[in-house]
């Protein structure tokens, strides 16, 4: 509590830290500790990010400079060396692809009408079989990702308590009012677990999307072969003919939790060309979410500076912005997403990331009048208030009142807009690829193996359409809820209001 | 300001607001990189009948006569000719033919949300915090954010293959007998021999059996939303003045339910119905194109992929055009049940 501290109110922050450090360095400990299991993973990503040969080059062609070039040598080494350190979350250290050991079967028994087998494995975490060996690394990278948002919750409350000046602030109160709002928690997790996995999507999946789904052809993989007992290896591609879903029988099927003839797992079992639907649906998480997140940066920057200019200028440039977006609206999103995605089909700018910019950049500037509209009432209200009349009458600039007044107001009604439009693109990009548009054929999307496993559904084949249509619905239905309950919190009066109602995600799109 | 006046103003807004979407669909389908008369004339191009049909088309002259000429077509309804889909169809005739199943279609997915989405809604109004609320909310909830194209492969199957996953109950002979589960055929038949003038109340029957399910997708979004919308207005409408009123009058329960709140607790849903014309317009396009009905969405859609470019911008047009009128209606409507909007503010 702030009374403890015996400084002045006004003391930096450093300074109120010095006074009390002790929760600080608790928490900064944890931190070490977070930041140690996975100090490999950032150098490594710290040796490869910048282009050091490049800036080397440059660097030591400078006369004086090269005299230095050994310096620059040995702690590219040792920067190398570093990236070398183990991480807990990378695929090395917990593998699970291996094969079966020849004869090395455990004990087999029947329980309950379900063989069980355990066998010993090579090649995989403790020779455990492949599936335990993916699921403790699974469990284990949850785990990280949650440690590490619990850190962040407790930098907050270590800070509420201990360092902050004032008692109380409204904000407080928000967030208490969302500890308790139990669904907008249920979206609050789902959506972490989301991020998650489109994050760690490499590290997550049974196997890599390079080698299984984008050049089979190009590695190989070991196992146990059934009838002469021996340890063969054969091409990914090879083994994926072998592990298709088809619709059972004869065609063969892979389903939800299977191993194939190649000593592969298949946590979503596989699809139709006998890829991996995990590292398939893990992999298009990923381009779903960048999407996603740049598609909401450009409406939320164009809709939210608009709002402010309009509800502070009123009049003409209200009137303006009000036919302009009427105009964009007065085009259905998807018609237009549809048409530009095929007229740019074949273009420079369709092939940036598998298509994924131009998606981005099509959905942003076609959302953004949604989102204005939805906080256009709560900056012309906010205008109104006292505080922005006395900011005016003290001569601040324009700029200044929108930034510092208006803002804060509206940005909790950007949050509520933000969580129900992300749903949305999800759904409007799986189903624009489940067309066949948009994102380009090799790179995974979830609208994809949807469409790939269409004819399979009424067979054994039908995980391949229904677990990517069950996480989507999962994935929307969190958006809405993280929505409904940051309005609750924002203001618990609007319970009954339609305001976030129409900004939610629908199916229809 | 009046109501009249509140209306001329509204059409005089939307006139930059339909230029607007022409122009882009203009520049999209004039200045964009796909040429349509190499897309008419395929791989074997012969460079005089493309230069031909480019004079002709009126593609070689300069762009900003080409782009009045585009104008003054769009204005006068002259929208041109199919070059691809179906060549040498006039635009207009193509959409005439293809509409009616459209509208089939929408004319159900307006109808199955209101009827099962605000009944509904209400009644989780009504009975807030019961079990039958938390199922009804809950299940809105998931249902809308379903993706329409995923509902559409679900139901296909799940309904053409329901003797094998509903425990013998058959979609297909289910009270008419539908052997194929999506579609218009019958709705085609009955259509041509109404104008015809003869009504086949069977052919019909089949014909609302066989466009059900596309409805229910297409409708699936909107169902959601009429049901929160119409869950919340039940409730806010539950606890005004005039319902305590009408309760210490000593108002009969039916009466109260009936009179006073749902008549005013309709109010909040007129926009959300009209607002759900862009929704329905976009979903067509998938739920046709995955169920393969040969609507005005698959037009469109067909349109584009094969580089049929008068279609597609006519298309445009007209959507834009339904958009706007649609939007209008709507806040017209809304001044004549609730007197209290003003016409100010916007």
């Amino acid at each position: 509590m702030s009374e403890r501290t015996s400084i002045e109110d006004d003391a930096p922050l450093l300074d109120r830290i010095r006074n009390n450090p002790e929760p600080a360095l608790r928490w900064l400990a944890v931190l070490g500790v977070l930041v140690a299991l996975q100090v490999g993973a950032l150098f490594g990503a710290m040796m490869e990010l910048p282009p050091w040969q490049t800036i080397a080059d440059r660097l030591f062609g400078l006369p004086l400079l090269a005299l230095f070039e050994p310096v620059g040598s040995v702690l590219a080494s040792v920067g190398d060396r570093l990236a070398e350190i183990p991480t807990l979350l990378s695929r090395d250290v917990i593998p699970n692809r291996g094969h079966r050991v020849p004869g090395g079967q455990q004990f087999a028994a029947d329980i309950a009408g379900f063989t069980v087998e355990f066998w010993r494995w090579e090649g995989t975490f403790l020779g455990l079989p492949a599936a335990i060996a993916w699921a403790i690394r699974v469990t284990l990278i949850y785990l990280y990702a949650f440690a590490c948002l619990a850190w962040f919750w407790k930098g907050y409350l270590v800070f509420r308590n201990h360092y902050r000046y004032a008692d109380w602030t409204p904000a407080d109160d928000m967030i208490d009012r969302m500890r308790t709002h139990r669904w907008g928690q249920f979206g609050f997790v789902v959506i972490a677990m989301f991020f998650m996995m489109a994050m760690f999507a490499p590290a997550l999946g049974p196997t890599v999307v390079e080698e299984n789904i984008q050049e089979p052809y190009s590695y190989e993989t070991k196992y146990l072969d059934q009838e002469s007992g021996e340890v063969r290896s054969t091409l990914v591609g090879n083994a994926n003919l072998g592990s298709r879903s088809r619709g059972g029988g004869s065609n063969g099927n892979h389903g939800i939790g299977t191993y194939d003839d190649y000593d592969r797992f298949h946590p979503f079992g596989t699809l139709p060309n006998g890829k991996d639907l995990f590292t398939f649906l893990a992999a298009g998480s990923r381009v779903s979410l960048f999407i996603g997140l740049l598609a909401l940066g450009i409406s939320s920057v164009i809709a939210f500076s608009l709002a402010m200019v309009s509800a502070y200028y009123k009049g003409a440039v209200d009137l303006g912005a009000v036919i302009l977006s009427d105009s964009i609206q007065a085009m259905p999103r998807l018609l237009v997403l549809i048409g530009a995605v095929v007229i740019l089909r074949g273009t420079w700018i369709a092939d940036i990331y598998n298509g994924g910019l131009l998606l981005a950049l099509l959905l942003g500037s076609w959302g953004w009048p949604a989102m204005w509209r939805a906080i256009r009432g709560p900056s012309l209200q906010v205008v109104q208030e006292e505080w922005v009349d006395a900011a005016k009458s003290y001569g601040q600039t324009p700029r200044r009142i929108m930034r510092k007044h208006m803002a804060p107001y509206v940005v909790g009604y950007m949050l509520i807009y933000g969580s129900m439009t992300l749903g949305g693109i999800i759904i409007s990009v799986s189903g624009l690829s489940f067309l066949g548009l948009g994102i380009t054929p090799p790179t995974p999307e979830w609208g994809r193996a949807i469409d790939l496993g269409q004819s399979y559904i009424a067979t054994d084949s039908w995980h391949i359409s229904i677990v990517p249509g069950l996480l989507i619905v999962i994935v929307v239905t969190a958006f809405n809820a993280l929505g409904d309950g940051i309005r609750d919190a924002i203001d618990p009066q609007s319970d009954t209001g339609s305001g976030g109602e129409a900004a939610a995600a629908g199916g229809g799109a | 300001m009046s109501r009249w006046s509140y209306f001329a103003k509204r059409l005089v807004l939307s006139i930059p607001v339909i230029l607007f979407g022409t122009t882009v669909t203009f520049i999209a389908i004039r200045m964009g990189p796909i040429d349509p008369v190499s897309a008419v004339f395929g791989t074997q191009a012969n460079p005089d009948d493309m230069e031909r049909m480019r004079r002709q088309l009126g593609l070689n002259q300069p762009l900003w006569q080409q782009y009045f000429d585009f104008l003054w077509d769009m204005v006068t309804f002259d929208l041109g000719q199919s070059w691809v889909v179906e060549t040498n169809t006039d635009t207009i005739e193509l959409i005439k033919s293809r509409a009616p199943r459209t509208v089939w279609m929408g004319f159900w997915a307006i109808l199955i949300p209101l009827f099962i989405g605000i009944p509904l809604g209400f009644y989780a109004g009504l009975n807030p915090n019961t079990a039958g609320d938390y199922f009804a909310s809950f299940g809105g909830i998931v249902w809308r954010a379903m993706p329409n194209f995923w509902l559409a492969v679900i139901l296909l199957v799940g309904l053409s293959r329901s003797e094998d996953i509903l425990f013998g109950f058959s979609w297909k002979t289910f009270l008419v007998d539908t052997p194929q589960v999506i579609g218009t055929k019958y709705f085609h038949t009955a259509w041509t021999n109404l104008q015809a003038g003869q009504i086949q109340p069977m052919e019909w029957a089949r014909a609302t059996k066989q466009i059900l399910p596309a409805a229910v997708v297409l409708g699936s979004a909107s169902m959601g939303n009429e049901m929160r919308i119409s869950r919340t207005a039940m409730l806010e409408t539950k606890h005004s003045n005039y319902v305590e009123m009408a309760k210490a009058k000593g108002v009969s329960g039916r009466s109260l339910v009936w009179k006073h709140m749902f008549r005013n607790a309709l109010i909040p849903l007129v926009p959300v119905i009209t607002g759900e014309a862009g929704l329905l317009l976009g979903g067509s396009v998938l739920v046709e194109t995955v169920m393969a009905i040969n609507g005005i969405g698959k037009l469109f859609f067909d349109a584009l992929t094969e580089g049929d470019m008068p279609v597609a911008g006519a298309l445009m047009f007209i959507f834009i055009l339904l958009l706007v009128f649609i939007n209008i209606m709507q806040d017209f409507l809304y001044t004549i049940i609730d007197p209290r909007v003003g016409y100010e503010g916007e």
